[in-house]
C-alpha cells in the first residue's frame, strides 16, 4: 500500500513539475533536432512534396562550399573578440561599479539597460549611428575615416559588429560579475589585506582567482550566444557589404531558405551545432580547472 | 493525504490540458471542412450557395491594405465567399512564411507572387485555361506570356513595372533649358556620357546608383542577359549557356557593354566617396531634392517619393545605353516587367474552392470595381478594358509611354533567375564597384555563380 502510493506520488510529482518542461522540450528541441538530423540525408524541399535518400552527398556539399567554411571562420573570430572585448568591459564596469561608488544603482542600471533591447532594434539603432551620426560627426571634424560609414567596409563591418555585441553584452555579464565580487568572503580580504596586498595585487591574487566561476558563466554565454547572432547580424549589416559579414547562422539560413538547398543548409547547421557545443564545453572544461577553493 | 491528492489533481489537469492541445487540432480542421465542403452554413442569406472560405497571400507588402478593402467589398457583393489575407511585411521572410505553408498543409487558396516563386510552386498551381479563366484574354499582348511557365498559364498577370535611368525633370531642364532636353537623344553610350557630362559641368552630380544588391545585381546585371534578344528564351537560353559553362559571360559584347556603361555612371556617381551606403529612404530623397540629376531606379520609387517632403513632381526615363550603335536592342528601350503574379492552389483546395478562387480573380482582375482598387494605388494594370481616362504619376506614365511606343526590355528571363541569383551576383556587382575586384574577377565570380547551380 505505502509503496505503491510513493510510487503514484513520485509520479505525480515528475508529471506536475518535469512534464510540461519535458514536453516542451520534446516537441521544441528534441524531436526538430533528429528530424532535422535525418532531413540531412534527403533532398527535402519544402515545395516539392516527395523526398529521397540521397545519403551523405548533402554533407559532401557542405566540404566543397568555400562560403560556407570563410564565414565560419569569420564566426570563430567575431566570437573569439567579442568574448574577450565584452569580458574586459565587463570586468572594468563591474570592478567600479561594485565599490562604494555615487549613483551606483542607477549605473549599473544604465549599463544593463542594452541587454533588454533585442536584437533587431539594437541593429537598427546602431545602422542609424554608424551610417548618418558617426558621419556626420567625421564630416564636422573633417576626419577621413570617420566620413565613410562603418558599415561599407567589409573589415569595419564585422568591427562594427563586435562594437554593438559588447555594448549588448558588457552590461549583462557586468551583474554577474558584481555578484562574484560582492560573493568574495570578507575574511579573506581582510587578511590579504593584514598580509600586506593592495590594489593589482589583491586583485590579481585574491579576487580574479575567487571569481573563477563568475568567468565562466560569462564567458560560455557570450561564446554560445555570439554563435548563434542572426538578429543583430540581419538589423546591422544583413550581410552587406557584399555578403562579407554573414555570420555562420545567416549563411546557413539564406543556403536553406533562399537558395532553396534546405538539406545543405541542414547540413551545414548540424555541423555549426557540433562545433558550437565542442567550443562551449571545452571553454567550460577548461576554465574549470583555474577554479580555487577559498 | 491531502498534498498527494492535489499533486495527482495537478497531474490530471496538466495531462488534460496537453491531450486538449492535441484533440483541439483535429477538431477545427474538422469543423473547417463543413463549412468548407458541405457549406450548410448561411445558406439562407446566399441564395442558397454553399458558403466557401478561401485564404490570399500576398507578397505586396506595400498594399495589404488594398486588398484588405478589395475583399472587404467583395464579400458584400458575394457574401457567400470569405476571402482572408495572409499579409506579410517586408524583409519579413515572405518566402519562408509561404513554405511553411505549403509544408504544414496549409497552403493558401490563391496568392500573389513573385515569377520566381510561380516556378517554384509549377506543380502546385492550378493551369489557367479558356475554360476557366476566359477573362485573361482581356489581358494586354504579351502579359499572359509573362505568367506562362513550360507552356503552362499559371499566373494571372496585375501589375506592370520599368526601371531604366530616373531624370529629374526640373533640374534637366534648368540644365538644358525648359523643354530642350529630349530623352530619345540618348540613345548611344557617347550620348549618355556626354549629356552626363554636361550635368556634371553644371554642377550637378550627373547620377546615383543605388549600393544594394538588388539594384545593382537584380536590375542591372539583368539587363546583360535581358538584352540578348527580344525573346524570352533568348535571355533563358543564355542563362543556359553559362550554367553549362558553354558560354562565359565575358565574351559577350552586351555584357562589356554594360560595364563600360556602369564604369561612366561610376564616375558620375552622387553616392562615389561612400557607395555601398544603400539608404533606399536617403538615396530617393536626395534625388527628389534635385541634388542629382538621374538615378537607376524604377517606377516603383514613386510610392517612397510621394510620402517626402519638398520633392520634384515630374520624372522621366532614359535608356540605359550599352553600346555605341542606336540600333542595338537595349539602346532606345526601357524595362518593362510583370513584378507579381497572382496563381491558384490546386494541391490542397478543393475544386469549391478553387472555383471560388477563380471568380474572385475575374472579379478583381476585369470587372471596372475590381479594378478601380488597383488604379487607386497607382498600379498600372495590363489589361485591355482599363479606363483609359486615369491620370497615372510622373514616372508610370513616361515607362507607359514606352510600352506605346514598343521600346520596352523584355526581362522575361529574369522570371527564370530564382533563388539567391540576385543577391550572390548582386554582392559581386557592389565589390565591383566598391573596387575590390576588377572587371576580369567579375566575370569569373559571376561564371562560377552559374556554373554552381544546378
Amino acid at each position: 500500500m505505502n509503496i505503491r502510493n510513493k510510487l503514484l506520488t513520485n509520479i505525480g510529482n515528475f508529471v506536475v513539475f518535469l512534464g510540461p518542461c519535458l514536453i516542451a522540450f520534446t516537441c521544441i528541441l528534441l524531436i526538430p533536432l533528429f528530424y532535422g538530423l535525418y532531413l540531412t540525408f534527403t533532398d527535402y524541399s519544402p515545395i516539392s512534396t516527395t523526398f529521397d535518400f540521397v545519403g551523405f552527398s548533402n554533407f559532401r556539399e557542405v566540404f566543397s562550399d568555400k562560403e560556407f567554411w570563410q564565414q565560419f571562420v569569420k564566426t570563430l573570430g567575431y566570437v573569439f573578440y567579442s568574448a574577450i572585448f565584452c569580458n574586459i568591459t565587463a570586468f572594468i564596469l563591474a570592478y567600479l561599479l561594485a565599490g562604494n561608488i555615487k549613483a551606483q544603482n542607477f549605473l549599473r542600471a544604465g549599463f544593463f539597460t542594452p541587454n533588454l533591447i533585442g536584437g533587431i532594434v539594437l541593429g537598427y539603432i546602431w545602422k542609424f549611428i554608424f551610417a548618418n551620426v558617426i558621419t556626420t560627426v567625421g564630416d564636422i571634424l573633417d576626419y577621413q575615416p570617420l566620413k565613410t560609414s562603418f558599415l561599407t567596409h567589409p573589415d569595419r563591418a564585422i568591427v562594427a559588429m563586435i562594437i554593438v555585441t559588447v555594448w549588448q553584452y558588457s552590461g549583462y555579464l557586468m551583474t554577474i560579475y558584481i555578484a562574484g565580487f560582492v560573493g568574495i568572503p570578507k575574511d579573506i580580504q581582510e587578511a590579504s589585506e593584514i598580509d600586506g596586498a593592495t590594489g593589482i595585487k589583491k586583485l590579481f591574487s585574491i579576487t580574479i582567482p575567487l571569481m573563477v566561476p563568475s568567468f565562466i558563466i560569462c564567458f560560455f554565454i557570450i561564446i554560445s550566444r555570439g554563435f548563434m547572432t542572426y538578429d543583430l547580424n540581419l538589423a546591422l549589416t544583413n550581410g552587406q557589404p557584399y555578403g562579407s559579414t554573414r555570420l555562420a547562422a545567416m549563411h546557413i539560413y539564406q543556403k536553406a531558405f533562399q537558395a532553396n538547398e534546405y538539406g545543405i543548409g541542414q547540413a551545414e547547421a548540424i555541423i555549426f551545432f557540433i562545433t558550437v557545443a565542442i567550443a562551449a564545453v571545452s571553454q567550460v572544461l577548461l576554465t574549470k580547472k583555474f577554479e580555487v577553493e577559498a | 493525504m491531502k498534498r498527494r491528492l492535489f499533486v495527482m489533481f495537478l497531474a490530471l489537469v496538466v495531462i488534460m490540458v496537453l491531450t486538449a492541445c492535441s484533440d483541439q487540432t483535429p477538431g477545427t480542421a474538422g469543423s473547417d471542412m463543413t463549412s468548407d465542403n458541405a457549406g450548410s452554413v448561411d445558406s439562407g442569406s446566399s441564395g442558397g450557395k454553399p458558403q466557401v472560405k478561401i485564404t490570399y497571400f500576398n507578397t505586396s507588402a506595400e498594399v495589404n491594405t488594398m486588398f484588405e478593402d478589395m475583399f472587404k467589398r467583395y464579400n458584400e457583393l458575394f457574401p457567400n465567399v470569405i476571402i482572408e489575407l495572409i499579409p506579410t511585411g517586408i524583409g519579413e521572410g515572405q518566402q519562408e512564411k509561404l513554405q511553411s505553408l505549403y509544408a504544414s498543409g496549409n497552403a493558401p487558396t490563391f496568392m500573389n507572387v513573385d515569377p520566381a516563386n510561380v516556378i517554384e510552386y509549377e506543380d502546385h498551381l492550378l493551369e489557367f485555361t479558356e475554360e476557366n479563366a476566359s477573362w485573361l484574354s482581356l489581358a494586354s499582348d504579351g502579359a499572359v506570356d509573362g505568367g506562362t511557365f513550360g507552356g503552362k498559364v499559371l499566373g494571372a498577370p496585375w501589375s506592370v513595372q520599368g526601371y531604366a535611368l530616373l531624370y529629374n525633370k526640373r533640374v534637366v531642364n534648368e540644365i538644358y533649358g525648359e523643354g530642350k532636353f529630349d530623352p530619345t537623344t540618348i540613345n548611344t553610350r557617347d550620348a549618355l556620357k556626354a549629356f552626363l557630362e554636361k550635368c556634371e559641368a553644371a554642377g550637378v552630380p550627373a547620377t546615383m546608383l543605388h549600393g544594394a544588391n538588388w539594384s545593382l545585381g537584380g536590375h542591372y546585371l539583368t539587363l546583360t542577359y535581358a538584352v540578348q534578344g527580344p525573346n524570352t528564351s533568348d535571355g533563358t537560353g543564355f542563362i543556359d549557356k553559362l550554367k553549362a559553362g558553354t558560354a562565359k559571360i565575358e565574351d559577350s559584347p552586351i555584357f562589356q557593354g554594360y560595364i563600360d556603361t556602369l564604369d561612366i555612371l561610376a564616375k558620375h556617381n552622387y553616392n562615389k566617396a561612400d557607395p555601398l551606403v544603400g539608404d533606399f529612404n536617403k538615396d530617393i530623397q536626395a534625388f527628389g531634392e534635385g541634388k542629382c540629376a538621374t538615378f537607376f531606379m524604377g517606377d516603383w520609387s514613386w510610392t517612397t517619393m510621394v510620402t517626402l517632403e519638398n520633392v520634384d513632381q515630374e520624372y522621366g526615363f532614359i535608356p540605359v545605353p550599352w553600346s555605341n550603335n542606336p540600333e542595338d536592342y537595349g539602346n532606345t528601350e526601357v524595362v518593362m516587367v510583370l513584378p507579381k503574379f497572382q496563381c491558384i492552389n490546386k494541391s490542397q483546395s478543393t475544386p469549391e474552392q478553387q472555383q471560388a478562387a477563380l471568380d474572385a480573380l475575374r472579379w478583381m482582375l476585369t470587372e471596372p470595381e475590381g479594378q478601380q482598387f488597383f488604379i487607386d494605388a497607382g498600379f498600372f494594370m495590363p489589361y485591355k478594358n482599363v479606363r483609359d481616362d486615369v491620370v497615372y504619376n510622373s514616372m508610370t506614365s513616361s515607362i507607359s509611354d514606352y510600352a506605346q511606343r514598343g521600346k520596352t526590355i523584355n526581362l522575361g528571363c529574369f522570371s527564370y533567375i530564382s533563388g539567391d541569383a540576385w543577391t550572390e551576383t548582386g554582392n559581386l556587382m557592389l565589390k565591383y564597384l566598391a573596387g575590390a575586384i576588377d572587371r576580369n574577377e567579375l566575370a569569373q565570380g559571376i561564371n562560377n555563380y552559374w556554373q554552381s547551380v544546378k
